[in-house]
């Protein structure tokens, strides 16, 4: 199909440069993690699967959070109660887990994901008819589903199956160097939830919702369906994060400064990810490839010999670099116009 | 014909929006095949009688019937389920999708988009994102789109506003084509030259009542005027063009303005007391001249003189700063929405040295005179995005009143206001000049240019081309020149 602009002397722009505005962001952050590994292999004595485990594994939790908050707000909200659903769910999943076979843990794990979604739908609903702002409602949910996790489990404990640890970590003691099962969770999830965001209608009219409130309502689409849909996707993925870190660690952990921390990491990784708080732009693609840099880093800065307490520190510097040389691009770009 | 029911009845429909009432009691009846005009000055009530239609307000009261059905559409797609399309004012499609994924959101045949698309001889990669392409693009789009749902009414909310001439023309000849079909159009537009062209029927509102039902074609524009203002506001207008003065000190001037192909040399002299016209057809480079002399942008090339000392400003502050002020077309650009009218009228004030604390007594004073000057509607003061668009664009106005300047910068001002409240802004402008004011004014509505200005100039390809006495300026003169086809000055 060829292009008949109004204007005459605007040129056409050629393809690459086409693709580098549309997915230039999700490459970067893919080059830059491939990059930060490459620098960590670099420095250990040996790099093998075990390394690649431990890495895919452990971040499983916060890229799941980080592709709901992602969800969420490119529909236009922000959602702060991701980190204590998650705990909820770890919390949950690892009371009604111990001693049960793994058939049975997979039903509880399917059930804890459902009832999430369910619950954080109605959050969502919530939102969409009062018309209270997203951070205020979930602001509220952060606290509240914290609390209902400290109700249900008031101090660490519990456990799973071996299967579930298997298949979130890819060995049934939560340590080895079987990288395939975590990594085949994080590809189903992520071309999942990016195919539905990119290639069907509600999650387009996600996208839709995010970008123009008002169009999207002019054009037809059902604004409060998207509200409750992306919640609802966000609640699921964060149950599905609470499993994964109870596969890990093999005990429930209802900490609320946990939540807390989890729920700021979200944001940070969908920020990082190239996803605009104020909704409508962003790939969830790139948002799994952010998640992944901002638990590894820690990793890298240890390595390299800072202790972990200056590592938080590197970590919001690069947060902010990223974002501040990202938007000196976009100012030289428009004045070059 | 007479014989068929109406299509689309309404009776008796109100709606109010807090105190604010809208609409009194519209009564309004569309036949099949025919191109039914709604007209009315700002805030008559039009805008909220086709949202009404669409779905998008409840009404309060009254009865709206669909084919001698009694329909309440509750959301937009009820709407098109009873056969009524609706082009809005803003254009309806979402800025970070593609145009595919627009069209796959809203359950479109993609095949009648892209026929109606050649019918309009439009081709458009449906893989660009809609915030790439031009306005006048998404507008062509967005009827499309909603011929494309087949709709028994086709509601054309002030389509043309944002349309240069050509693009205008194949609107005509798709209503046309529409109504050979024996289906409807609703067309609502400010432009009556529009009306009495291709109108069957016009109904017109007036203070949210339906004032009257006429034959735009018997009756002439005045008929027209009588019923959308009522008889003492239709006398004729005769303009506002005077003598300029030409050894008046100059104001505001440009020296071979570069920037980016946008401006490609542009020169010119202001001087105090005139009103300097601009015209141009869309994209000739009149957006990025006028952020480069309101201090949006630096020219890459070029000096600009403001009272002969060169202006080298890194932001509208600084422009403002030396008295040159821009009141843009969107207006939604230039306000605070969510706060009051005086609010907005004295921003400009919370910069002046010496102010810690707020307004003092003459500046209270300059305000209130203000809102007296432009007989601002303040109602709905409460929130500025309240008011209609022709009552924003006074508050746009009134807030260089109240703060003073020298410089005026006019882009498009009078775009989508209706025609009472265009004349008071061409008076504003003329009492302004006199003062000793001066006025750069760019309008996309040709027959402004001798009502309002004392000289024009044609801008083409970011150059002027073309210089003459704006009270000599046909509408042909001015087109010929815009194309580049005149000679050079």
């Amino acid at each position: 199909m060829t292009t008949v602009t109004t204007r005459p002397q605007e040129e056409r722009k050629t393809k690459f440069q086409v693709w580098r505005s549309r997915h230039g962001w999700t490459a970067g952050v893919w080059l830059l993690l491939i990059v930060l590994v490459a620098w960590y292999a670099a420095l250990l004595p040996k790099f093998g699967a075990f390394q690649i485990n431990s890495i895919l594994k452990n971040s499983l939790p916060l890229v799941f959070l980080a592709i709901g908050q992602g969800v969420v707000v490119i529909a236009g909200g922000i959602d702060l109660g991701v980190g204590s659903m998650m705990v909820l769910a770890n919390s949950v999943a690892a009371l009604l887990m111990e001693g049960q076979p793994f058939a049975m843990t997979l039903l509880i794990g399917v059930g804890i994901i459902l009832g999430l979604a369910a619950m954080n739908a109605v959050v969502g609903w919530i939102v969409s008819v009062s018309g209270v702002p997203d951070i205020v409602v979930t602001l509220a949910t952060l606290f509240i589903y914290g609390g209902l996790a400290l109700l249900i489990l008031p101090g660490p404990g519990g456990g799973t199956s071996e299967g579930m640890r298997w298949m979130f970590t890819g060995s049934t003691s939560g340590v080895g160097t079987n990288f395939w099962p975590p990594m085949i969770v994080l590809l189903l999830v992520t071309v999942g939830v990016a195919w539905f965001m990119r290639r069907t209608r509600p999650g387009l009219s996600l996208y839709a919702s995010g970008s123009d409130l008002n169009a999207a309502y002019l054009s037809g689409v059902n604004t409060k369906k998207s509200k409750v849909l992306s919640y609802a996707i966000s609640g699921g993925l964060a149950g599905m994060a609470g499993l994964a870190v109870l596969a890990l660690t093999n005990v429930g952990d209802p900490r609320f400064a946990l939540a807390g921390q989890k729920t700021l990491e979200s944001v940070a990784a969908i920020v990082l990810g190239g996803i605009a708080l104020t909704g409508g732009v962003g790939s969830i693609v790139g948002v799994v490839a952010a998640g992944i840099i901002v638990f590894f880093l820690d990793l890298l800065l240890v390595a390299i010999g800072l202790d972990s307490n200056t590592s938080q520190v590197v970590q919001g510097v690069l947060i902010v670099v990223v974002m501040m040389v990202a938007g000196l691009l976009e100012v030289r770009r428009r004045r070059l116009e | 014909m007479e014989t068929l029911p109406p299509l689309v009845q309404v009776e008796y429909v109100a709606k109010s929006f807090g105190p604010v009432v809208a609409l009194r009691s519209a009564d309004l009846s569309v036949m099949p095949g025919e191109i039914h005009a709604l007209l009315g000055a700002n805030g008559a009530g039009k805008s909220t009688l086709v949202k009404i239609l669409s779905g998008v307000h409840p009404k309060d009261g009254g009865t709206l019937q669909v084919n001698g059905k009694t329909v309440t559409p509750g959301k937009p797609s009820d709407a098109m389920d009873v056969g009524l399309a609706t082009v809005f004012q803003d254009p309806a499609l979402i800025p970070d999708l593609t145009i595919d994924q627009n069209l796959r959101l809203t359950k479109v045949d993609k095949s009648l988009v892209l026929e109606w698309l050649a019918n309009m001889e439009l081709t458009i990669d449906f893989d660009s994102l809609v915030r790439d392409l031009p306005l006048e693009t998404l507008r062509m789009l967005d009827l499309a789109r909603a011929l494309a749902h087949d709709p028994q009414l086709l509601l054309l909310d002030e389509i043309t506003a944002a349309l240069s001439a050509d693009q205008a023309e194949k609107v005509f000849d798709v209503m046309e084509k529409w109504k050979e079909r024996g289906r409807s159009v609703l067309f609502i537009t400010h432009r009556l030259a529009e009306v009495l062209r291709i109108c069957n029927t016009a109904t017109i509102l007036r203070d949210g009542v339906t004032s009257a039902v006429l034959s735009p074609r018997e009756g002439g524009e005045k008929e027209l005027l009588e019923a959308m203002l009522g008889a003492e506001a239709t006398a004729e207008y005769s303009g506002t063009q005077r003598d300029i003065v030409a050894d008046a000190p100059v104001m505001l001037e440009a020296q071979d303005l570069h920037s980016r192909g946008r401006v490609n040399g542009a020169s010119f002299q202001l001087r105090a007391g005139e009103i300097l016209g601009i015209a141009a057809l869309e994209g000739q480079g009149q957006e990025r001249l006028f952020d480069l002399l309101s201090g949006d942008r630096a020219p890459e090339s070029g000096e600009i003189l403001v009272d002969g000392s060169p202006l080298k400003a890194r932001s509208p502050y600084d422009a403002i700063a030396r008295g040159v002020v821009l009141v843009p077309s969107d207006r939604v650009l230039a306000l605070l929405p969510q706060r009051p009218v005086r609010e907005n009228l004295t921003v400009p004030l919370y910069n002046e040295a010496g102010h810690w604390f707020s307004l003092n007594s003459t500046e209270t004073e300059r305000v209130t005179g203000a809102i007296d000057r432009l007989d601002i509607d303040t109602r709905a003061q409460a929130q500025v995005r309240r008011l209609s668009g022709g009552n924003q664009q006074k508050v746009v106005l009134g807030r260089w009143l109240a703060s003073g300047f020298n410089t005026l910068l006019c882009f498009d001002p009078t775009r989508g206001i209706d025609i009472q409240t265009k004349r008071q802004i061409y008076d504003l402008l003329r009492e302004l000049a006199d003062q000793g004011n001066a006025i750069l004014l760019y309008t996309s509505e040709l027959q402004e240019i001798p009502l309002v200005c004392d000289r024009v100039l044609v801008l083409y390809n970011g150059q002027f081309v073309h210089e003459q006495d704006a009270a000599t300026a046909t509408e042909e003169a001015l087109l010929t020149a815009s194309h580049g086809l005149a000679e050079s000055k």
